[in-house]
C-alpha cells in the first residue's frame, strides 16, 4: 500500500515537473519572439528614413547638417552588430530624428505638404511602436524572471540549464535625464 | 496585473450565462403573462396555468425562444453593430484615419500581437468612441469623426488604449452581448422610425423602441462602473500618458457625445455615456446599481492622481515653453486660451502682449484655480491694451466698447465719423447717421458680406417668428450696456423689413454694430434683400 502511496506521490511530483518545464520553456520562447519583434520595427524605421530625407531635401537646403547627421546615423544603425552597438547606434538615430522634426517645425511649406506629413506620421508611428514593443519585451522579461525566481518553480528552473535571466532592455543614461528647454529657438 | 487576461475567460463565460437567464426569465415572464391573459379572455380555469405540466411547457418553450434570440443577436452583433453605425474601416489615403490605423497597429504591439482589432469611423459630428467584440472574436474599435478630428495624436492613443483594454480584458464582450440583445434591435428601429414623418410619434415602433430600451436597461444591473475605470489604468499601463486620457475626457465631457445619432441602446459600449445624465455623475449605491459609466470627474481625478499633477501644473506642463517662468522668478506670469482652446504659458506681460490673437475677450489664468477675461486683469488691461491703443494713431474717444471695454477710436466710415473698436471691430453709430451712411453704399459689398447677410437673413426670419409665435410680451435681457449713459441697450432688429439685429440706447440716441453688421445692412439695402412680411408667412 505504502509503495502504491510512493509511487503515486513521485507520479505527481514529475507530472509537475513537465508542467513547470513547458511553461518556462513557453515563456522563454516568447521573450525572444518579443525581442525579435523591436527589430521588425527598427527595420520599419530604417526602411521609412530614405523616403522622408529625399522630400525634404529641396524644402531644407540651409539644413544640409542635420539631414547628413540623420543619413550616416542611419547607415550606422544599419551596420551595427552587437547588441550594444545596436542599442548605441538606435540611440544616436532616434537623437538625429529628433532634431530634424524640431527643424521641420521651421518650414512651414513642409507642414503643409500632406507627402511629409505622412512620412512623418509614420516615423512617429514606428517610434511609439519601437516603444511599445520594447514595452512588451520588459513586460515579458519580467513575468520569465517571476516564474523563475517563485516558489517552488525555482527547483525547477535550477534542474535545468536552459533558463537564465534575460536581460532588461534599460534607457540610455542620457535618456534618462530630465530634458532641459532650449529657448534659444523660440527667442529668434 | 497580467495584461492579455486569459484567466478571465471563466469568469467573462458566467457573466455571459447571467445574460442568458435574464433573456429566459424575460421570455418566460412574457409567456406566463400572454397565457395568463389569454386564461381571462376565454375564461379558462387560472390554476391548470400552474400545473407542473404547463409550467414545464413555458420553461422549454422560453429557452428555445431564447436561444433562438441569443445566438441571433449575439453571433455577428459587431457587423450589425457597424451596419447600424454606418461605421467604415479607416480610409487609408486620408492622413486622420491613417494615423488611426497606425495607433491600432502600435497598440497591436504593446499587447504582442495576441488580438486582431479592426479600426471603424462613425461618420457623425458627434464625439464618442466604443469598442465591441462577439461570440464570433471579430474585435473593432469605432472613433467618430468628430473625435477623430479634435484629438491630438497622444489623446486619440489614449482613447484608442483605453478601447482596446475593453477588449483584451473580455468585459467588451459581455457589453456587447448586453448590448446586441435588446439595445441593438432599439437601435435599429430607432433609425427606422427617424425617417419616417414627424407625426408618428405615438406610433407603434415608437412603444416598441421604448419597450426594447427598458428591457436593455435591464442588463445595467450588472454591468459594473468598475470596468470603466480598469480600461483606464490599463490605458495608462499602455500608453504611460495618463494626462492625454484626462484632455481627451475633459473634450468629451463638454461636446455632443452622439445622442440621437447613436442609438440609446449601445450607450454601454461607448467610452462616456451618450446622454449626459445624472446618475452616471452621482455616486452611491443607486447609481452604482443603474448606472454603467462612472463619473467623468471621478475619473478625471483617479487619472490625475497617476500622474501626480495638479490644476496649476497641467496647464504648465502643456504650455510650449515650460521652464521659461523659472528663469523670472520676480515677474508675475500668465496662461492664456488660445483660440484652439488650448492653455499657452506661461508668459510675462510683455510677451503676453507680443501675442498675435491676444484680445481683451481672452480667457487668462494665473496658473491657480481662478480663470478670467483678459480685460478684468488690471495689470493686462494696463500693460497690453492701453498700451496698444496709445501706439495707434486714431483719437480714443471717451466711450467703452460695451463687449471689450476698452476706449473706442475715432474711425471715418464712408466718410463720416463713428467709433470704433480696435479690437472686436464693432462700431457705434449716431441714428441719425445710419441713414446717410447706407445711402452712401459706394463700393460693391465683398462676396463674403453678401453671403453672411443672406444666411443672417435666412437665420433671423425664422427666429422673429418664432418670438412672435411664442409670446409678443416676453422680456429680453439687455445683453449690453451703453457707451455713453451705461444705460442697458435694447436689442432689436434694424426695421422688420432687413433683419439686422443691432443694439439700441434709447437715451442717448446710439446704435452699436457688432462687426460686419453695418456693412450686412448696408448689402440688404443696397441689394433689396428684404424679408418677407411677417403676415404672408403665418397665415
Amino acid at each position: 500500500m505504502a509503495g502504491w502511496i510512493l509511487l503515486g506521490l513521485i507520479a505527481i511530483a514529475f507530472l509537475w515537473i513537465i508542467v513547470v518545464y513547458n511553461g518556462l520553456v513557453s515563456l522563454r520562447n516568447q521573450v525572444q519572439n518579443a525581442w525579435k519583434q523591436i527589430d521588425v520595427q527598427l527595420k520599419r524605421r530604417h526602411d521609412l528614413i530614405p523616403n522622408l530625407v529625399a522630400t525634404v531635401k529641396g524644402a531644407m537646403e540651409f539644413e544640409q547638417d542635420t539631414l547628413e547627421k540623420v543619413i550616416s546615423a542611419r547607415a550606422k544603425a544599419v551596420s551595427a552588430a552587437g547588441p550594444h552597438d545596436k542599442a548605441v547606434s538606435e540611440n544616436m538615430l532616434t537623437e538625429a530624428l529628433g532634431k530634424l522634426f524640431a527643424v521641420m517645425e521651421n518650414y512651414p511649406q513642409l507642414k503643409s505638404n500632406e507627402n511629409t506629413m505622412q512620412l512623418q506620421e509614420e516615423l512617429t508611428s514606428t517610434e511609439n511602436r519601437i516603444g511599445f514593443a520594447r514595452q512588451f519585451y520588459n513586460d515579458m522579461v519580467a513575468s520569465y524572471h517571476i516564474r523563475q525566481e517563485i516558489f517552488p518553480n525555482n527547483f525547477v528552473a535550477s534542474l535545468f540549464k536552459g533558463f537564465k535571466k534575460e536581460e532588461y532592455y534599460t534607457a540610455d543614461e542620457a535618456d534618462r535625464a530630465v530634458p532641459k528647454a532650449d529657448l534659444s529657438i523660440r527667442k529668434k | 496585473m497580467p495584461l492579455t487576461f486569459v484567466q478571465v475567460e471563466e469568469e467573462k463565460n458566467r457573466r455571459i450565462w447571467i445574460f442568458f437567464l435574464v433573456l429566459l426569465l424575460v421570455y418566460f415572464a412574457a409567456l406566463m403573462g400572454l397565457m395568463a391573459a389569454w386564461a381571462q379572455i376565454f375564461w379558462i380555469d387560472d390554476a391548470a396555468l400552474f400545473r407542473p405540466r404547463s409550467i414545464f411547457l413555458l420553461v422549454l418553450a422560453s429557452l428555445i425562444t431564447a436561444s433562438v434570440h441569443f445566438c441571433f443577436s449575439t453571433l455577428d452583433s459587431v457587423r450589425f453593430l457597424k451596419k447600424n453605425l454606418s461605421a467604415a474601416p479607416p480610409d487609408l489615403r486620408d492622413g486622420i484615419h491613417r494615423r488611426l490605423a497606425n495607433i491600432l497597429q502600435e497598440i497591436q504591439v504593446v499587447t504582442g500581437n495576441k488580438r486582431r482589432i479592426e479600426g471603424a469611423v462613425i461618420p457623425t459630428l458627434a464625439m464618442n468612441a466604443l469598442a465591441a467584440v462577439d461570440l464570433r472574436g471579430n474585435a473593432t474599435i469605432a472613433i467618430t469623426e468628430g473625435l477623430l478630428s479634435k484629438l491630438t495624436r497622444p489623446q486619440l492613443e489614449a482613447v484608442v488604449a483605453h478601447e482596446a483594454c475593453h477588449i483584451l480584458s473580455g468585459d467588451c464582450l459581455e457589453t456587447t452581448v448586453a448590448a446586441s440583445l435588446f439595445g441593438l434591435p432599439a437601435a435599429v428601429i430607432e433609425k427606422l422610425s427617424s425617417t419616417w414623418a414627424p407625426q408618428a410619434r405615438l406610433s407603434p415602433a415608437f412603444f416598441l423602441t421604448w419597450g426594447l430600451l427598458k428591457l436593455s436597461h435591464l442588463f445595467h444591473l450588472f454591468i459594473s462602473r468598475e470596468r470603466e475605470y480598469r480600461a483606464d489604468a490599463g490605458a495608462v499601463r499602455m500608453t504611460r500618458n495618463p494626462l492625454a486620457l484626462v484632455e481627451a475626457l475633459q473634450l468629451l465631457s463638454r461636446n455632443w457625445r452622439g445622442t440621437g445619432s447613436i442609438g440609446n441602446g449601445l450607450e454601454m459600449l461607448c467610452i462616456v455615456n451618450t446622454a449626459a445624465a445624472l446618475t452616471d455623475e452621482s455616486d452611491g449605491w443607486w447609481a452604482d446599481l443603474i448606472s454603467t459609466h462612472p463619473p467623468i470627474r471621478k475619473r478625471i481625478e483617479v487619472l490625475s492622481k497617476m500622474a501626480h499633477v495638479g490644476l496649476s501644473e497641467r496647464i504648465a506642463q502643456t504650455g510650449p515653453n515650460t521652464g521659461a517662468g523659472t528663469a523670472r522668478p520676480a515677474q508675475p506670469v500668465f496662461y492664456a486660451l488660445d483660440p484652439r482652446q488650448q492653455w499657452q504659458g506661461p508668459y510675462v506681460l510683455t510677451e503676453l502682449s507680443a501675442l498675435p490673437w491676444i484680445s481683451p475677450l481672452t480667457w487668462i489664468s494665473d496658473g491657480g484655480q481662478a480663470v478670467e477675461r483678459a480685460w478684468k486683469t488690471p495689470m493686462i488691461d494696463q500693460a497690453v491694451f492701453t498700451k496698444r491703443l496709445t501706439q495707434e494713431e486714431k483719437k480714443p474717444s471717451d466711450f467703452i466698447c460695451p463687449s471689450c471695454r476698452q476706449p473706442l477710436l475715432i474711425t471715418s466710415y464712408d466718410r463720416t465719423q463713428v467709433f470704433q473698436c480696435h479690437f472686436c471691430g464693432g462700431l457705434l453709430v449716431e441714428n441719425a447717421k445710419i441713414p446717410r451712411i447706407i445711402a452712401r453704399a459706394e463700393s460693391l459689398s465683398t462676396e463674403r458680406v453678401q453671403s453672411l447677410s443672406k444666411a443672417v437673413m435666412r437665420k433671423n426670419q425664422t427666429r422673429r417668428m418664432e418670438r412672435h409665435l411664442e409670446s409678443l410680451d416676453r422680456k429680453t435681457i439687455p445683453l449690453r450696456n451703453c457707451p455713453k449713459c451705461k444705460n442697458p441697450m435694447t436689442r432689436t432688429f434694424y426695421t422688420l423689413a432687413y433683419l439686422i439685429e443691432i443694439d439700441r440706447c434709447s437715451f442717448c440716441g446710439l446704435t452699436w454694430f457688432d462687426p460686419d453688421e453695418l456693412e450686412m445692412l448696408q448689402c440688404m439695402i443696397v441689394n433689396k434683400m428684404a424679408a418677407d412680411p411677417l403676415e404672408r408667412r403665418t397665415a
